[in-house]
């Protein structure tokens, strides 16, 4: 038997990959020359030789390969990373990041991505708080002023006396958002892509492109929206899951401050204790001209539907800048209704003072009603 | 996700040690082994059509570590044949293979001085306990070429070890064949 055809059949045997007949013939040459049976026996003690365990090792590097896996598997989809996901990068960073260039690089990567995720973090964090002074535009009106704001994407909002309208300065984001504080007008310029939401203090209100009004002074019992065109969407903050979609020449009423829901109930007359606090109405039409009364204001026009005199001091307080008292209760819960426009205040208290027979003093920017 | 540790546990060290020998770096090799099992995480849902996981994994670390050699030197095209491969072999120690110390110092010397496909080849046979046709699948090799190669390695090997015993060996192991 030659040389080769020998080691062929020793390295057969030895990975296990010979045949029934090669061994045989293995056996049959050893015998022949026994002397190689050592080398043969040497080279299977050699071949059976294997590395000696390395469990801690390993463990280790398991732990390193799950946390660059744990990045990896947040990679596919890429925007909304959780920046709790991103520690591990910094640890495997710290653990391999001096070695190779390779390694650099992995740990540039890593700090770059985990300062992205801070910063992302801030910015969640900046655009969730509205009430951020930094970036923030502020919108104020004084009683017996009224304003016109236009908002960087086009809106326009005629703010009421009174009021305050705060929106981010960029006003740049997924969602459009103002906050409101008294009375507005909205003519949201259309954009599907980025919802316009107004926060008051008793609910939301998003809209996609339309033109509403919104009443919700701090002061007053009710925040009313009314709409105009288009179609909104309320929900209660206190609730966000009671939402309330409301069409056009609609009207929605909830009361300031309480959080209980009931929606599809009667018009809004009693004003008892069980009343439900979100209301769907209709808003009031002028005879005349078809106007929703509700929005005079932007015409310039003041106008009372029956509105009791209490809530008529209210609007003259703010519409001209005054102070309102009345001195006596029983004429406080008397209705009016009425629209005065380009009227001054002793025109107006005259008209009022004629209807509901009262008398009524003026003194600077002080007027008190006594019967 | 215990399947995929186990099955991690399992193939790593083999992994290593084979992308080892090609990238001479036991970070970058143990690198590469972790990105062909995050390979192996994402392509999770089609691994019923591999035939052959534990060669497809060889064959990934042994792409991924030419990639990286690619990169890292300035001839761009990268073959098995052209890179020094390093492999780890092992050589018991003299008392338990009844050969002298100077003795396994050869070996290990014939071992390194082997062409490096042959001691590619012959580390994943007698490490990692591959058969030719998967060595021969990993290395884009046929089976002969592998059968072959191996012949050389270990009558090499084989022709270093002596064909007679000496008697003081087997007590105290240090006499050397001289």
């Amino acid at each position: 038997m030659q040389e080769d055809q020998f080691w062929l059949l020793v390295s057969l045997k030895l990975t296990g990959e010979a045949t029934d007949e090669e061994l045989a013939a293995l056996e049959a040459h050893l015998l022949e020359y026994p002397e190689k049976g050592l080398q043969l026996e040497a080279l299977q003690v050699l071949w059976k030789g294997r590395p000696p365990e390395a469990p801690y090792r390993k463990g280790e590097s398991l732990k390193r390969h799950l946390q660059r896996l744990s990045v990896h598997t947040a990679e596919p989809a890429p925007p909304p990373v959780h920046p709790r996901l991103w520690p591990a990068t910094a640890v495997n960073h710290k653990a391999t990041g001096n070695k190779a260039i390779r390694h650099k690089v992995w740990g540039i990567a890593a700090v770059a991505a985990s300062l992205m995720a801070v910063l992302l973090f801030f910015y969640l964090l900046t655009s969730k708080k509205t009430e951020q002074p930094v970036a923030q535009n502020t919108v104020t009106t004084k009683p017996g002023s009224k304003s016109k704001v236009q908002l960087p994407d086009g809106s326009q909002v005629w703010l009421n006396a009174d009021s305050r309208l705060t929106y981010d300065e960029s006003f740049r984001g997924p969602y459009r958002e103002v906050k409101l504080c008294g009375e507005a007008y909205f003519d949201i310029a259309k954009d599907s892509h980025h919802p316009f939401i107004i926060h008051t203090s008793p609910i939301d209100i998003k809209v996609l492109g339309t033109s509403f009004n919104v009443r919700s002074y701090r002061n007053e019992q009710n925040t009313e929206t009314v709409l105009i065109h288009g179609s909104i969407e309320v929900s209660l903050r206190s609730n966000p899951e009671k939402k309330v979609i409301l069409r056009p020449n609609e009207k929605l009423r909830v009361e300031n401050g309480k959080s209980l829901v009931v929606t599809g109930a009667p018009p809004p007359n009693g004003k008892d204790a069980r009343e439900p606090v979100m209301i769907l109405g209709k808003p009031h039409f002028l005879q005349k001209d078809s106007a929703v009364t509700e929005v005079l204001w932007v015409k310039n026009k003041l106008a009372f539907d029956q509105e009791t005199l209490q809530d008529v001091a209210l609007k003259i307080e703010r519409w001209y800048g005054v102070k309102v008292n009345i001195l006596d209760e029983s004429l406080k819960q008397t209705a009016y209704s009425g629209v005065f426009e380009d009227e001054r205040l002793d025109q107006v208290m005259e008209a009022l003072r004629l209807t509901g027979n009262f008398r009524y003093s003026m003194n600077k920017n002080e007027i008190t009603i006594t019967r | 996700m215990k399947a995929y540790t186990q099955l991690y546990e399992l193939l790593s060290d083999a992994l290593l040690r084979f992308s080892y020998s090609l990238v001479k770096s036991n970070e970058i090799a143990e690198e590469i082994v972790s990105d062909v099992f995050i390979k192996l995480w994402q392509i999770r849902n089609k691994l019923l059509e591999i035939d052959n996981l534990k060669v497809y994994l060889y064959t990934i670390a042994k792409n991924f570590s030419l990639n990286y050699i690619a990169q890292n030197n300035k001839y761009k095209v990268v073959s098995l044949e052209s890179i020094d491969v390093e492999a780890i072999i092992t050589v018991g120690g003299p008392v338990e293979m009844c050969i002298s110390a100077d003795l396994v110092r050869q070996i290990r010397q014939v071992i390194r001085q082997l062409p490096s496909q042959c001691k590619l080849i012959f580390q994943l046979v007698k490490e990692d306990g591959l058969k030719y046709k998967e060595v021969a699948a990993i290395l884009d090799i046929s089976p002969l070429t592998v059968r072959n190669q191996l012949v050389i390695a270990i009558r090499k090997i084989g022709e270093t070890l002596p064909t007679y015993l000496q008697p003081g060996i087997l007590l105290a192991g240090k006499f050397s064949e001289s």
